[in-house]
């Protein structure tokens, strides 16, 4: 079908997302998109989530810490705020989730709120706790790992070995 | 605007990890209020050296009866900024908000807890704030989210009648479930609630905070009476 003239066609915002989790989970980009519609669908309803229009445009996870743009329609970027706000699990992963910024091209999303973090993590034996433990750090924070699951953790609280 | 968490051991990120994320979400501090079973150890002055972002300690008691709550109240008010008590049934509601050594009554909707006329009014004599728990809006799904809705709605409604105070959390376990402030003003929004409410019940914590530094540093006497500077003896 022949494309809409320019000023039928819809606006768009750009949402610059960052996501971490612990050490050892991935993150798809297809599990992230279902995710983002099934929050907005329970948060929304299904008016709000057509208005919204949440899409994945891009998707990057490595390790432990991922960042996407999410595609919203103008003038809803506080309702999709708040639908992304209340995706807690993605595949059985937690996740922590927070909208870093707003942009109204995918370019100036992508170069003003995302790549600042640094990616590179790798596992190291720290002191926490009294006790020798194996931890994966990246940059000054450190996932610990205690018997069966992780604790976060900063350069403050353990003492490389 | 100051976020209320539960670090390591009663959660699962230390309070340095809490702080850095806290820090980056563009929080102004955070409360420290692990359960008395399970509390914190951690250098305050360091941690928000380091991040900048102010570092308050708290307790929230959890009991399971009024003479229970009773006892850790005076054992912990001395020593603790806020002090919180976990709400959730009737008999503990109660106990709270008629007890003016109290800053916090936390969840008082949960489980089976309900809140009425008489314990807000209650609430407003004795200034315990009320406080709005998001996190079952944020980490809950189905039946249990509407019914976590219904409560707070609830609870607002009343609160706004009587003009009672009041704090919002998303009662972060992890860095993870940490949200920023301006997605919980977002998801307020969805709610009903005005994100200058949320702000609002962000910005009592610091309140809080510093009232209790106030009356708990050495030149508080009692309210009026302050030690301030004086001449020397000649």
């Amino acid at each position: 079908m022949k494309h809409l003239p320019k000023h039928l066609q819809p606006r768009w915002r750009y949402l610059a997302v960052e996501l971490e989790s612990w050490p050892g989970e991935s993150i798809g980009r297809r599990a992230f998109q279902r995710e983002c519609w099934y929050a907005a669908q329970n948060l929304l309803g299904d008016p709000g989530s057509a208005r919204a229009d949440m899409t994945v445009i891009k998707f990057e996870c490595t390790g432990k810490t991922g960042e996407a743009i999410v595609r919203v329609r103008r003038g809803e970027t506080d309702p999709a705020r708040a639908a992304l706000s209340c995706i807690d699990e993605i595949d059985g992963a937690p996740v922590g989730i927070s909208v870093c910024g707003i942009s109204g091209t995918i370019r100036a999303a992508e170069e003003k709120y995302l790549g600042r973090r640094e990616q590179d993590s790798k596992e190291r034996n720290v002191v926490f706790g009294n006790e020798e433990r194996v931890a994966v750090v990246q940059e000054c924070v450190a996932d610990v790992r205690l018997d069966e699951a992780f604790v976060g953790a900063t350069d403050l609280d353990c003492d490389l070995v | 605007m100051y976020e209320a968490v539960h670090a390591h051991p009663d959660g699962q990120s230390t309070v340095a990890r809490f702080a850095k994320t806290a820090a980056d979400y563009g929080f102004e501090g955070v409360v420290v209020r692990n359960h008395a079973d399970s509390r914190a150890e951690y250098d305050a002055d360091r941690i928000s050296e380091a991040y900048g972002i102010d570092v308050v300690s708290g307790l929230e008691i959890r009991a399971t009866n009024p003479q229970e709550a009773g006892g850790s109240v005076g054992n912990y008010r001395s020593s603790k900024t806020i002090l919180a008590l976990h709400g959730g049934t009737n008999a503990l509601n109660r106990f709270a908000v008629e007890n003016e050594k109290l800053d916090v009554l936390t969840h008082p909707m949960a489980d089976r807890g309900d809140v009425n006329h008489v314990l807000v009014k209650a609430a407003v004599e004795n200034g315990v704030r009320l406080e709005f728990n998001l996190s079952g809006v944020l980490r809950k799904s189905g039946g249990q989210r509407v019914r976590v809705i219904q409560s707070l709605r609830k609870l607002k409604e009343i609160v706004d009648y009587y003009d009672a105070p009041y704090v919002v959390s998303a009662d972060p376990t992890s860095h993870l479930e940490l949200r920023g402030p301006r997605e919980l003003q977002a998801v307020g929004e969805q709610l009903g609630f005005s994100s200058e409410f949320i702000t609002e019940g962000l910005t009592e914590w610091q309140r809080l905070a510093e009232r209790n530094r106030r009356i708990q540093s050495e030149s508080f006497i009692e309210p009026g009476v302050e030690r301030g500077r004086y001449e020397e003896q000649r």
